[in-house]
């Protein structure tokens, strides 16, 4: 399949090509916002187009009886293993985000007629696996992820790819945080290479008093993209931060709506940057505040180190408000490591490669120590450490 | 014999030289206090000596042991013993703070040959030190200086010279926003150190931290040069008539 075969089809065409059925209201959002291109504003800095120009095998997506494992597995798209008890099967998704900014979510949903559906019915916490091991593979399919009221969920979300390359996965999730529930979802995603690339295309409803936790850990090289659509009723909060530590010629980052549509809703969105190598980052984040959304609290930062002069980071932090009565702020940095800092470091006798590094590592534990649970804390420095020290031997 | 000698120091901090031919030696096991009234050019004479990036040097020498020091990197300077207790102690968020202090120590070991310490080894030499300076010991395991009070970064840094074991010792505004309890558990540190070989350069503003740490010369400080150098007599002198009426020697 070569997905710019898409490219200014009309309904229709549209139609036809995907083979679908009766997702008339999908396929016209689709046709309506177009194939991403580097016209698109969410997709400028990522070069989608040659993403989206090559050809792919696609892949059939079976479901199988599922094996007991202590954490969710997903393979190539296909839900394998769950832990006992818990309720992961395969279902049609009915809620479907018909105001999202992201075209690959709606192609997302119309290339996977069938979502991998995970209810967290209880105080858990689990660990979602995704792992690739196809080639010149289309790897497409949507999780609904749905927590129940008065339930307090952690997801961990990792990643593993098996000696694949030129595969493009397309995923993302649907969560849906019901009244006075507490999702917590914790992605380390770390990418060695450019065997593959990924677009993440998600959609957060965050109910009634209920609170959203989003922290997201984008390690290594690679071409990546992470689009976000959260919508927060009233005095619902969500509480998003981003890393990203790239080198090589990666290019990687989160593109994001933060919309508060209840009174009383909170928002706190802080992104942290390492860029290294010839790396570009993205951070392009939205808050809106609609009309219903009176005494809105939002905040928004971004902050970005360059360790190299080719390095490039796009921030584009964004308010878009309309009522008077809230309380808001947005900002972005972007510079080189502190030099007082440094000097600090060195004049105690630590040598100027072994102080960046310090400085480097400090600059993300700051966002690393928000996730609360000290093993995955530890998991996601050594995974950063891991990477950045591959990159820095001297 | 001096441990450091400084010879017709000129140094300009971007278009301004602020040091004008400085010289000043000092002697092993003596404590050398720097007086002198603001923009004189004390810290940027601290500065020079650690090798801070704000400083360019025009002219002179630093010579630490017999060699020049001019060229060294700030870290080299270290290693070698010579250490800034900063007027103004930077916050690193994100730097454990006894990770910060092992490295340092570790790197200075390894620079003298010497095994380097585990953590268990590191914590258990760090425990009298701590008790000695008022420290608690949660402040060891914060981020580096990072929500510290101005008094607990000053013990901060004197934790840092009891642990590095330094052969000069440069302590600019060390008594800068303490209360007597912290300037009286500072004082007690650095007299620790002192141990007959180690030299001290003592930069202040003010007497009273000169009732605790008794200096053996004063140096002042005028218009980037050594205007005098006497004996500890200088002290009151001064308290009572200020520097404009010092003579040059």
């Amino acid at each position: 399949m070569n997905l710019s075969t898409l490219k200014n089809k009309n309904q229709q065409e549209v139609t036809d090509f995907l083979s679908v059925k009766d997702r008339e209201a999908l396929v016209e959002r689709f046709v309506s916002l177009g194939l991403p291109s580097k016209k698109s504003e969410e997709y400028r800095y990522f070069d989608v187009e040659k993403l989206l120009e090559k050809e792919y095998k696609t892949l059939n997506y079976v479901p199988r009886p599922l094996e007991i494992s202590e954490k969710i597995e997903i393979v190539d798209g296909v839900v394998v293993a769950a832990p006992k008890g818990m309720r992961v099967y395969n279902d049609e998704c009915k809620m479907i985000d018909m105001d999202h900014f992201d075209p690959l979510y709606y192609l997302g949903h119309l290339l996977s007629p069938s979502t991998i559906k995970i209810e967290l019915d209880g105080d858990i916490h689990v660990e979602i696996e995704h792992t690739f091991t196809q080639s010149d593979a289309l790897i497409n399919y949507r999780i609904v992820l749905y927590n129940q009221a008065n339930r307090h969920s952690t997801v961990y979300d990792n990643f593993v790819a098996n000696d694949i390359k030129n595969t493009l996965v397309l995923y993302g999730y649907d969560m849906h945080i019901a009244q006075d529930s507490t999702l917590r979802m914790v992605k380390t995603h770390t990418m060695p290479d450019s065997s593959y690339s990924v677009v993440a295309s998600h959609k957060v409803n965050v109910a009634k008093q209920a609170n959203a936790l989003f922290k997201s850990f984008d390690l290594g090289a690679g071409q990546a993209l992470q689009l976000l659509r959260v919508e927060l009723e009233e005095h619902a909060h969500v509480d998003a931060g981003h890393l990203l530590y790239l080198n090589a010629d990666s290019k990687r980052g989160t593109v994001s709506q933060i919309v508060h549509k209840g009174e009383h809703s909170t928002s706190t969105q802080i992104a942290k940057n390492i860029l290294d190598g010839n790396a570009r980052g993205i951070f392009d984040a939205l808050i809106k505040v609609e009309h219903s959304a009176k005494f809105t609290k939002a905040d928004q930062n971004s902050k970005s180190i360059l360790l190299h002069d080719k390095a490039y980071m796009a921030s584009k932090p964004q308010l878009e408000i309309y009522i008077d009565e809230l309380e808001a702020s947005h900002g972005a940095t972007t510079g080189q490591l502190d030099r007082k800092q440094l000097f600090y470091l060195q004049s105690r006798g630590i040598s100027y490669v072994e102080a960046r590094k310090m400085l480097v590592i400090a600059f993300a534990n700051t966002l690393i120590e928000t996730v609360k649970d000290t093993r995955q804390q530890e998991r996601i420095q050594a995974s950063f450490e891991e990477v950045f020290y591959s990159g820095h031997k001297n | 014999m001096s441990i450091m000698k400084i010879e017709n120091l000129q140094a300009k901090i971007g278009d301004k030289q602020i040091l004008k031919g400085l010289n000043l030696e000092l002697e092993p096991g003596k404590v050398h206090a720097i007086m002198g009234p603001n923009g004189a050019g004390k810290s940027t004479l601290s500065k020079a000596l650690v090798g801070h990036y704000d400083i360019e040097i025009l002219g002179g020498d630093i010579t630490y042991k017999g060699k020049s020091i001019n060229e060294m990197e700030p870290e080299e300077r270290a290693l070698e013993g010579i250490f800034l207790s900063f007027q103004h102690p930077v916050e690193i968020p994100g730097v454990n703070n006894a990770y910060f202090l092992r490295t340092a120590l570790n790197a200075k070991l390894k620079h003298q040959g010497k095994e380097e310490l585990n953590a268990a080894e590191f914590l258990r030499a760090m425990k009298g030190h701590l008790e000695m300076l008022g420290m608690k010991s949660d402040m060891i395991s914060r981020s580096l200086n990072e929500g510290f009070s101005g008094g607990e970064k000053k013990r901060n840094e004197i934790l840092q010279m009891l642990i590095l074991e330094p052969e000069v010792i440069i302590l600019d505004e060390i008594d800068s926003g303490l209360d007597i309890d912290a300037l009286r558990a500072v004082s007690e540190g650095i007299n620790k150190m002192k141990d007959g070989k180690r030299s001290f350069l003592v930069i202040t503003h003010y007497s009273r931290i000169l009732d605790y740490i008794e200096p053996d010369y004063i140096h002042v400080l005028k218009d980037g040069k050594v205007i005098k150098t006497a004996g500890p007599e200088l002290v009151p002198y001064l308290e009572e008539h200020g520097y404009d009426g010092i003579e040059e020697d």
